[in-house]
């Protein structure tokens, strides 16, 4: 879906373009942030592993980002419903948007930010908790929903803020401790989260008068909310807070120095993705009719960093591939019933060596071959 | 009094198998940069080995403990060769997804070799108590204290005063410059991939007695000693010792004396808040390079 953004752009065997995601501000010459910094950056990414970048151009340079979202969503919606037509396929087809909401999520705060955040599914249980209590007390299901996002929110400022000064491990590990706390806390018996963390009799979703009460229906639901969900997630990316993000993921202490206030961008793209999790916890307890503290445990949380990591972290459209791959997998395998856990584990291993880039890294390395294949020993660069 | 005696022994017994977990992971962590997330599956993959040993084969318990843990050694060099090696260039987040499909392998594997039926593995020394003061502390936790108490002197020893310690500390230090000086990245890493699944299996032994030995036994504990080794400042053995006596001190006597429904999330809260006073662990090690 992607193949859109870069097929326009000129060939680029460049030398190494670290991390492209400056060089707008870089050559526009109206930022104290001055071309050695990519330089800098080059040598940063080569030592964290994440290798220079061929070819990628800033995204505020590439071209038809929001056609993609509209074409990936007119696609979706014209071939979704027409060739999954079981019971199963629907249900799984929702599955897939909502995780694919909560995917780019963490796709904002882990692939954008390069922090990883353990709790993303505690913020989906947040949102979801939130969500059925706004509901329990009459409030009209777009409002229930803002309300999980709203409270998915300040959880994660509140927990953004205190984890602040935490890097990496302790960050990530800070957020496995929130997951923890957060699963025990939940599974109490209260108000809020009811018995044993059950809360059941979740009226269905509707809106503007109509009622989403069948996966088919509920399908258009989410892919409305995955559609705002990608549209903002390009303008985030063509923006400046995701300059500064990759340049703070890539080469904190260079970008600090650049003046990139790394915290702040840090928690605005921490709260943002914990946001899209709170939506997306809420949706799939309206969806589901029940909210359960298992279905927000660790191993969902293991699953959306799966889904992001084999998608590819460096692409919005990875976590949409990736959720779609950790959704479909499990089924297409069910019929080798005892030695499933062993073939998916396999197949995961096998994936990340063919396409550390996740999927989407496929479709990048197949256009490499083509164009060289097209264009043998072409020099320099677009640079 | 007895109360407090024997939650103080348990609360040592558990911060003993945090610590041999962690140590584990830590070792692996240093020698080779690899966060081992299949790591607490080794530990269950251990107790079931020990457990097929003993029931299976009909050997004495500590012979075949003995021998669990040297067939971990063996799955460890496995691991290195299958899961690791061929990326060892590659990047980090590869390398952890890679450790992630092994667990799902290993776990898989387990559940169609033994079923997921819950077992139980027999203790070395018995199901005796030692009665003191009107506490009863059972043999195996306080054989758990021991063996850990040995196996960290051990360690601390070789990673100060041998060759491979010295090597293993370079590595962690500065990968490339070791590799300049001479250190057998290649060599370093079988051995600490089998030493640490040494270590996850007799963690795993020695916990086992002690609960229910079932497919997700070993995970729940390589949590816990992970996040207790990164309370203690990621990369210190020390940190790690302190972390996880920090652990289980809160986790058994604060949890049970007063919060006992929030037992669980205890040690978490503590290690939330020890993360956000003082983020790069109580030891801290100097590690900020660009």
């Amino acid at each position: 879906m992607t193949e859109t953004d870069n097929a326009a752009a000129p060939p680029a065997s460049s030398p190494p373009v670290a991390d492209s995601a400056l060089r707008k501000t870089a050559s526009s010459g109206s930022s104290p942030r001055s071309d050695a910094l990519t330089a800098a950056f080059d040598g940063v990414r080569a030592r964290i592993g994440a290798g220079a970048r061929h070819g990628d151009r800033p995204p505020a340079y590439r071209r038809h980002q929001y056609l993609a979202v509209a074409v990936f969503v007119a696609v979706t919606a014209l071939t979704a419903p027409r060739v999954v037509t079981s019971a199963e396929g629907s249900n799984l087809l929702d599955l897939w948007l909502a995780y694919s909401i909560a995917g780019v999520g963490f796709y904002w705060i882990f692939g954008l930010g390069g922090r990883f955040a353990f709790c993303q599914t505690t913020m989906m249980a947040v949102g979801a908790y939130s969500s059925a209590y706004a509901t329990g007390h009459g409030r009209a299901f777009w409002q229930s929903t803002l309300i999980g996002a709203a409270a998915a929110a300040i959880a994660a400022a509140v927990i953004g803020l205190a984890l602040a000064r935490a890097q990496h491990f302790a960050f990530a590990i800070g957020t496995l401790a929130v997951s923890q706390v957060g699963v025990v806390v939940f599974s109490r018996t209260s108000d809020f989260t009811g018995v044993n963390g059950q809360v059941t009799g979740l009226p269905y979703a509707s809106l503007f008068g109509h009622t989403f009460d069948s996966d088919r229906s509920v399908f258009w639901l989410f892919l409305g909310v995955l559609t705002l969900v990608l549209l903002l997630g390009v303008f985030l990316e063509r923006s400046p807070l995701g300059r500064e993000a990759v340049a703070a993921r890539d080469g904190e202490t260079v970008a600090r120095t650049a003046g990139v206030p790394v915290r702040r961008v840090h928690l605005t793209l921490y709260v943002l993705g914990s946001t899209a999790a709170g939506i997306s916890g809420a949706l799939l307890g309206d969806w589901r009719g029940f909210v359960a503290v298992d279905d927000f445990g660790l191993d969902l949380g293991i699953g959306i960093f799966l889904m992001v990591i084999l998608g590819g972290a460096g692409s919005l459209w990875g976590p949409v591939l990736g959720a779609g791959f950790y959704v479909w997998a499990p089924k297409l395998l069910a019929d080798l019933d005892e030695y499933k856990g062993v073939v998916y584990g396999a197949l995961l291993l096998v994936m990340i060596m063919v396409c550390p880039d996740g999927l989407i890294g496929l479709g990048g390395r197949a256009r490499a071959l083509v164009r060289r294949r097209r264009e043998p020993a072409e020099g320099g660069g677009d640079a | 009094m007895a109360t407090f005696l024997a939650l103080l022994a348990g609360a040592l017994a558990y911060a003993a198998v945090l610590t041999l977990a962690a140590l584990g992971f830590l070792l692996l962590y240093k020698a080779t940069g690899v966060v081992n997330f299949a790591h607490g599956d080794l530990l269950t993959l251990g107790g079931f080995l020990a457990w097929w040993a003993i029931d299976d084969l009909g050997l004495p318990v500590v012979p075949g403990s003995l021998l669990a843990i040297v067939l971990l050694a063996g799955v460890g060099v496995v691991l290195e060769r299958v899961a690791y090696a061929p990326l060892r260039k590659r990047p980090q987040m590869t390398v952890v997804v890679a450790t992630l499909a092994a667990a799902l392998v290993i776990r898989a594997s387990i559940g169609i070799w033994q079923g997921s039926e819950p077992r139980r593995l027999p203790s070395p020394v018995g199901d005796g108590a030692w009665h003191v003061a009107g506490a009863a502390i059972a043999w195996q936790r306080v054989l758990i204290v021991g063996v850990t108490a040995v196996v960290v002197a051990l360690l601390m020893y070789v990673f100060r005063y041998t060759s491979f310690g010295r090597q293993v500390r370079a590595l962690a230090a500065d990968p490339d410059a070791a590799r300049l000086c001479g250190v057998r990245v290649r060599r370093v890493s079988m051995i600490a991939w089998a030493l640490s699944g040494a270590l996850a299996a007799l963690a795993g032994i020695l916990v086992a007695p002690l609960t229910v030995l079932d497919l997700n036994f070993g995970f729940a504990i390589m949590l816990g000693g992970m996040a207790a080794a990164v309370a203690g400042g990621f990369g210190s053995l020390r940190g790690a010792v302190v972390g996880c006596l920090g652990v289980g001190l809160i986790q058994q006597l604060v949890g049970g004396y007063w919060l006992r429904d929030y037992a669980g999330a205890l040690p978490y809260a503590a290690l939330f808040l020890v993360i956000v006073i003082r983020p790069q662990g109580i030891v801290a090690t100097p590690a900020s390079r660009l």
